[in-house]
């Protein structure tokens, strides 16, 4: 039993919760915190260029480790710059902890000098967060927040520690003796009725599909291994979201491609089509659904999720089960084998004849161009030449998000990092550098935007500092592309403010933070520029200059269900796009 | 479709810490759920444990959704649906303030004790009223006095109680 500074409370915790890495940026509110770090070995502190890029780096992390991604921040404009990076990793279940400084006690409310009323202002944000106002309460705040961000449905947890706490003296008894000051129980263990409702469903379909999302990534490889079985065992079809993406693995036959407004005809042909829908750990987002009265309106679904408030949320389910989804699996893997329920292939012949012609309908195909570069040949590409080296993938968001998801091939879990949920632009870039630390000897790729990637640019100067390998394949079509493509389809083609001037000369950007900087303008050189960028040992960016006019399909316009998809540029939307779809986003 | 809007009671066993009433109400209005009253305070001294009750309208989506939601935030250690048991009673509290004449007052006195409701303070021209009822029979006191001058009143939210065992405790 130590007395200790809260400082150094801050450290010994952090030291027990097994961190190694931490992303942060210094100010006046955590010097003490500073200090104590300087003085210490087991905890690596990454300086990012920016706090909303701490946090993102910290998803990186976490989201390709499967441990916890931490941040430190100061008071003030430091703590707020940190709300995006918060909200995202609330929307996508990413768990974070970000430990921010404070004004001292007897100071908050006078609006003094960097106060800003961040638990106030992350409320709506994190998973939980604390105003740590003893400090004998330091460390069991620190460990609940551990303990919180990683357990029942991942996501982030503030603590927010006053200047005089970190000076303050307790005692630290360690981590098994420190008394949580959260009472926080999530239950993960199935109903075993559910189960045996579950594999009744399962036998007697005839159209089935699994619909798989991200609670089987944040539940961990295990899950994987009995999503896998289960999928083996049932010869069923499975689409997946874009948060799901290499739950399973892409280069099965049983998958069908992404679902939702960018996924596959045949996938969501086949989820309107079905007689059973099996929800493995996705929300029912909108961006799934389409028009949620026309969702796969004569299946019986099924929802497997941790968290009771995804249920029936937006669609109603016949039969939920909730606990963590490596125990349903396995319960319902178990359940099966012990019954020697057998699903015969010659039950699913007519529906998988069916898909198959769906399948032929070929909906990723594009017109190839031998002038431009079409940024989906690009990313073709980039997946041939990287795929042995099995790549941890990272993007912005737009068009070449959506293309890095229907051309880029995960077969393993956690190789995908993407702001699904919200859809931040400047994700990618500080993403993949957190994703990096984690990962030194692997090879990180973000797939950029010209617009996006300049929204967390500065990071390159982390990059440049630790180092870091990281690859930058941008797709510039000199566009917005994606709100472009949603001006052309809904606002009579009157491309407001989406066109990017004035871009840096990205060759040269990249020089100046001491990375090569490669730029291809033909299909011919696409292969060479690839190979060369993996082949440097350092960051690279590459400008790939993609044919600007290029739209993302399959497309199924808001308001409108998964009959209705646009396959092509000369797919016009039926009639007018009612109101009600205009409004949505 | 069962669309149809149901009034509930939810009755909430929270940690008293601060900010715990800030998370329930910024839950309600951040996802736009509807809030009829509330009411709050300490229950268990030891535990630090405060009770909830929050009177909410919508349907049985929207409804299940807040209690999974509410379910969700750390401080709540439990949640029941009062108006889904089978024996409860809800009862809110008022106050009333009202200017009536030296003359007027034995007769009113007389009005408001048949009712059941208490004067806790007389001044020259003033009651000050005390009552205890269900929002009905809140609503028949006031239309008691609609021909007495209300100077002021103010209500407490509804805290309600079912019979049976103390299914809230955790
Ligand atoms: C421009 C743009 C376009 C998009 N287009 C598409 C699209 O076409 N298709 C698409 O799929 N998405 C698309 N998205 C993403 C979309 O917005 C959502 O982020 C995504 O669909 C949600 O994925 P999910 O349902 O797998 O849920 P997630 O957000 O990953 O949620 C995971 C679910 O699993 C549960 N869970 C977590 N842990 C566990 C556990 N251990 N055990 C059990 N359950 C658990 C959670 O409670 C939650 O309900 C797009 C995003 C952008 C920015
Ligand atoms: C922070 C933020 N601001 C605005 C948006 C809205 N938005 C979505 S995609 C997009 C354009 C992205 O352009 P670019 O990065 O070039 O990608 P492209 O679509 O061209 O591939 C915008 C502005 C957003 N998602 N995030
Ligand atoms: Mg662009």
């Amino acid at each position: 039993m130590k007395n200790l500074t809260g400082a150094k409370i801050v450290i010994e915790s952090l030291i027990q919760e097994n961190v190694k890495v931490i992303f942060g940026y210094p100010g006046g509110a955590v010097l003490p915190i500073y200090d104590e770090l300087f003085k210490q070995k087991k905890i690596r502190h990454i300086l990012v260029r920016h706090e909303q890029a701490a946090v993102h780096a910290a998803e990186g992390y976490a989201r390709s480790t499967g441990k916890v991604g931490v941040v430190l921040v100061t008071s003030g404009p430091g703590a707020t710059n940190t709300v995006t990076g918060l909200t995202d990793a609330m929307m996508d279940s990413v768990p974070v902890v970000c430990l921010s400084g404070q004004v001292p006690t007897h100071m908050i409310g006078n609006d003094a000098f960097q106060e800003a009323d961040i638990v106030g202002i992350t409320r709506p944000c994190t998973k939980h967060n604390y105003l740590v106002k003893d400090v004998t309460k330091l460390a069991g705040a620190i460990h609940s927040a551990f303990f919180i961000a990683k357990n029942g449905r991942p996501g982030p947890v503030l603590v927010d520690i006053p200047k005089d706490i970190q000076t303050f003296k307790a005692i630290y008894k360690g981590k098994r003796l420190t008394k949580k000051i959260s009472y926080y129980k999530p239950s993960l263990e199935p109903a075993v009725d559910d189960i045996d409702k579950m594999t009744k469903f399962l036998s007697d379909s005839k159209k089935p599909i699994f619909y798989i999302g991200g609670g089987v990534i944040n539940s961990g490889s295990k899950a994987s291994v009995e999503l896998f079985k289960l999928m083996k065992k049932t010869g069923f079809p499975c689409t997946q979201t874009l948060m799901g993406l290499g739950a399973f693995p892409m280069s099965d036959k049983q998958f069908l491609g992404m679902l939702g407004m960018h996924g596959t005809y045949e996938a969501n042909m086949a989820m309107y089509n079905c007689d059973l829908m099996i929800c493995v750990g996705a929300r029912f987002d909108d961006r799934i659904t389409g028009k949620v009265s026309g969702f796969s309106p004569n299946s019986k679904k099924i929802h497997l999720d941790i968290d009771a408030s995804s249920f029936n949320k937006s669609v109603n389910v016949d039969l939920t089960v909730k606990g963590d989804l490596f125990k349903i699996l396995k319960l319902v893997n178990d359940k099966i084998s012990k019954t020697n329920i057998t699903f015969k292939n010659s039950k699913y012949t007519k529906w998988w004849n069916q898909i198959d012609k769906w399948r032929a309908r070929n909906c990723l195909k594009y017109k190839q161009s031998k002038k431009l570069i079409k940024p989906q040949y690009a990313l073709q590409r980039l997946n041939s030449l990287t795929k042995d080296l099995n790549p941890f993938i990272t993007t912005e968001v737009g068009q070449h998000q959506m293309w890095a998801a229907q051309f880029i091939e995960f077969n393993k879990p956690k190789h995908w990092m993407t702001s699904g949920g919200l859809g931040t632009m400047g994700y990618g870039l500080p993403a993949a550098l957190g994703v990096q630390i984690a990962h030194p000897k692997d090879l990180v790729i973000d797939v950029a935007g010209e617009a996006s990637i300049l929204m967390n640019i500065q990071e390159m100067s982390t990059i440049k500092q630790y180092r870091l390998p990281v690859k930058v394949f941008i797709l510039n079509n000199n566009y917005m592309g994606m709100v472009r493509q949603w001006q052309e389809l809904l606002h009579g083609n009157r491309l407001s403010e989406s066109y990017m001037e004035s871009l840096p000369d990205f060759v040269k950007l990249a020089e100046s933070f001491g990375a090569t900087g490669l730029r291809v303008e033909k299909p011919g050189d696409v292969d060479d520029a690839v190979k060369e960028m993996i082949n440097i040992k350092g960051a690279v960016i590459c400008d790939v200059v993609v044919d600007p006019n290029e739209n993302c399909f399959p497309m199924i316009p808001s308001g409108s269900t998964h009959n209705q998809m646009l396959l092509g540029p000369n797919d016009k939307v039926e009639g007018e796009i009612s109101e009600e779809g205009m409004v949505l986003v | 479709m069962n669309e149809k809007n149901t009034k509930h009671i939810l009755s909430i066993m929270v940690d008293n810490e601060p900010g715990v009433l800030a998370r329930v109400v910024g839950l309600f209005s951040g996802r736009g759920y509807n809030i009829e009253s509330l009411s709050v305070s300490e229950v268990d001294s030891h535990k630090f444990l405060s009770r909830v009750t929050i009177v909410t309208s919508g349907t049985k989506l929207i409804v299940d959704q807040i209690k999974a939601q509410l379910g969700k935030l750390i401080p709540v250690h439990n949640l029941v649906d009062i108006s889904e048991l089978d024996s409860f009673i809800g009862k809110e509290l008022i106050l009333v303030k009202l200017n009536v004449k030296n003359k007027k007052k034995p007769d009113l006195k007389e009005k408001l004790k048949k009712f059941g409701a208490v004067i806790l303070l007389e001044s020259n021209h003033e009651f000050i009223v005390q009552y205890a009822g269900t929002p009905e029979e809140i609503t028949k006191l006031v239309k008691l006095l609609k021909n007495t001058k209300i100077i002021e009143q103010t209500r407490s939210g509804l805290v309600s109680m079912a019979t049976g065992t103390d299914y809230i405790k955790k």
